[in-house]
């Protein structure tokens, strides 16, 4: 009992601001959380899905899991920087990744915690430091950049997205006018390289602004149980065999943040090693219809992203024309 | 009325009016390892971010208030981790010693005997088929799983008089098998449900809190009553099935009820923490290297060196200043295996000098 009672004072406690000046919800996982009216210190379980789209909206964040605790990433990409441009005040870490630090979580004084689907587990372990809400970031539940609409909606930044999407769709019409033919019912296939080939996922701004041009995912059959890690970013695994007979409009090739260069000739060494001799063979690349694009921009579910992957669509057609 | 004598092996023994008998190196090395154990845990209070430590926790117990920061770095992280790692070591490792007799092998421990395999795959197929899962079945399962697994066992290698090496062997077979369907399952599991076994299969102490420790705390009471009951028929075990079944040891019944024990064990602390693969071989041959023990003796000093272990581990995974992630796995492979290695060197310098 002893042990009890501090527990469910601290628990009380940190929940009263909360409960006096917030707001009820409910998560996309269905639980029923208080969050504060306007909250102002917002820490983040994953960067590139979460993260990202708040800071396209203008939403700072305060913590992000998987930075230390300088503000370095610990992978070789920032999205910060590749995604929203450099200069952006970084946000610092909570533990290194596969390893939370509570009191490293509750340093950062966090009045809210967004979490995704994959951190259903860890929900009320987080709670105890501040009020948990899980958002849906897999392909099957979120498209393109719903996620950064979703997350406008709740922290009250629904006029920051619809500027957002409004000068994002200027972008989109000044393209399709410009295309050199018409992108309707032509189909394209995203391909994420890792040690294998993933098809890339729904919720990304990848996705978004290649539909919204028209394009339609090549179909390559429904996703098996074998979901590659990476949340919504993937879609599914696809075969070396697989691949080489396929031939989309376009092929869209994102090499790994690791290891390799992102640019085209990193793009192309990565998937010699995995389809030897694609170049010679794959009707899409004896035909010039390869775009090679920086996952590290166009991968997150965000507005941002999608206008990256509108503009590596401007330079390509720029080149066809 | 106690009384100081020798027993036929010539070690001090303490001689209780009942009849029972202590010996006075087991008591020693007991008390040594119960003092190690507060010695860890009080020094474990002071590690991680936050500027606290034991004497911030004393004086919260006589009723002073702590800052925030403090109070919930001490009472909603690391006592919970401490005091469940602590259980959690003891409950393996007080398994693994009892499956080491029952298979008169000193390899034996939940994982060799696929009881641990048993549990995980059952977990994996609850959330497969129940992603939502409360944790109390969450444990149903895992404990039906383990007892499965020991049925099968039982019934696979037959009767009363089956060897301790025939157990053994069958075991290997069975968590062979059930580990390939726990690595097909996790291959073809949704991907939310795949990273989070992963992180539970290397082992963490991050679940820890109150609630699990309540849940945990009759069991734990309930091993030490094992322990004293079943530890006498531990020494019979350790010198055979047959010979056990000479000394009138009545293996058809308490066979199953040291299985039964061992698997509950195992199965409530793989639920809490993950599996911790090994801790059932390190600890008792640490204990024993300690303070050569049998019966109940073993068994109390294998639990409180499981105990160590794990409250040793965790203190390694929170010193590490945030830098680098060290699940609990192989924070306890880190500081378990040293020692195991330095023990037998020591044991078989031992032996040379001796001959």
């Amino acid at each position: 009992m002893r042990f009890l009672v501090p527990c469910l004072a601290a628990t009380l406690l940190s929940a009263a601001p909360a409960l006096a000046d917030g707001r009820t919800v409910t998560d996309d996982a269905g639980r029923t959380v208080t969050l504060p009216e306007h909250p102002a210190h917002i820490v983040v379980m994953h960067e590139p899905l979460l993260g990202i789209p708040l800071m396209d909206i203008g939403v700072g964040i305060t913590g992000s899991f998987g930075r230390k605790d300088d503000g370095s990433f610990v992978i070789a990409v920032d999205f910060i920087d590749s995604v929203l441009g450099e200069g952006h005040p970084k946000p610092k870490g909570f533990g290194p990744v596969g390893q939370l630090d509570l009191e490293r979580l509750r340093a950062l004084e966090p009045d809210l915690i967004l979490a995704s689907e994959l951190d259903a587990g860890k929900a009320d372990q987080l709670a105890t430091v501040a009020p948990v809400y899980l958002q849906n970031v897999g392909s099957a539940k979120v498209y393109g950049f719903d996620v950064e609409e979703d997350l406008a909606a709740l922290v009250g930044r629904e006029d920051a997205f619809a500027a957002r999407k409004a000068s994002y769709e200027k972008q989109l019409e000044a393209l399709r006018a410009n295309l050199p033919e018409s992108a309707d019912g032509k189909t394209y296939l995203a391909i994420f390289l890792t040690d294998q080939l993933n098809v890339v996922g729904n919720s990304t701004g990848l996705v978004q602004a290649v539909e919204d041009l028209g394009y339609k995912r090549l179909d390559v059959g429904a996703p098996s149980g074998a979901a590659p890690a990476g949340g919504g970013m993937m879609l599914m695994p696809l075969s070396a065999e697989e691949f080489g007979k396929l031939n989309p409009d376009v092929l869209i090739l994102l090499n790994s943040y690791m290891g390799g260069g992102r640019d085209e000739a990193g793009t192309r060494a990565s998937l010699s090693k995995i389809v030897p001799g694609w170049d010679k063979f794959m009707k899409p690349a004896l035909e010039d219809r390869v775009l090679f694009v920086d996952p590290a921009k166009v991968i997150t579910p965000s507005v941002a992203s999608a206008e990256h992957m509108l503009t590596a669509m401007e330079s390509w057609s720029a080149r066809k024309r | 009325m106690i009384k100081m004598t020798r027993a036929t092996d010539g070690k001090r023994v303490l001689r209780l009016a009942n009849g029972l008998q202590l010996g006075t190196g087991n008591l020693l090395a007991g008390l040594f390892l119960l003092l190690a154990a507060l010695t860890l845990a009080a020094a474990s209070t002071g590690l991680g971010l936050t500027h606290t430590g034991l004497s911030d926790l004393v004086r919260s117990l006589f009723g002073e208030n702590l800052a925030g920061a403090e109070d919930f770095a001490l009472w909603t992280v690391r006592l919970p981790r401490i005091i469940l790692g602590f259980m959690v070591g003891w409950a393996v490792a007080l398994s693994g010693a009892m499956l080491q007799s029952i298979a008169k092998n000193p390899l034996a421990d939940p994982g060799l005997f696929g009881f641990s395999q048993g549990s995980m795959l059952m977990i994996m197929l609850l959330l497969v088929l129940m992603p939502a899962a409360p944790k109390s079945m969450v444990t149903l399962a895992a404990l039906f799983g383990g007892l499965s697994v020991a049925a099968l066992l039982l019934w696979l290698v037959g009767g009363e008089r089956s060897s301790g090496l025939s157990i053994v062997l069958m075991g290997i077979a069975v968590e062979t098998v059930l580990s390939s369907f726990g690595a097909l399952l996790l291959l073809y599991l949704p991907t939310e449900t795949s990273i989070a076994l992963s992180e539970w299969l290397a082992g963490s102490l991050f679940q820890a809190n109150w609630s699990i420790i309540a849940f945990f705390v009759p069991l734990f009471a309930a091993s030490v009553v094992a322990a004293f009951l079943l530890g006498p028929a531990m020494a019979a075990y350790d010198l055979g099935t047959n010979m056990a079944m000479a000394l009138g040891e009545p293996v058809r019944q308490s066979r199953p009820l040291v299985l039964l024990a061992a698997v509950v064990l195992n199965a409530a602390a793989v639920t809490a923490v993950g599996p911790l693969i090994f801790l059932g071989v390190l600890a008792p041959h640490i204990a024993s290297f300690l303070s050569p023990a049998v019966a109940r003796a073993r068994l109390f000093l294998s639990g409180l060196m499981g105990g160590i272990l794990v409250i040793a581990a965790d203190a390694l995974t929170r010193s590490t200043d945030g830098a680098l992630p060290l699940p609990l796995g192989l924070a306890l492979t880190l500081v378990g295996v040293p020692l195991f290695i330095l023990t037998l060197r020591l044991q078989a310098l031992r032996k040379l000098q001796s001959h």
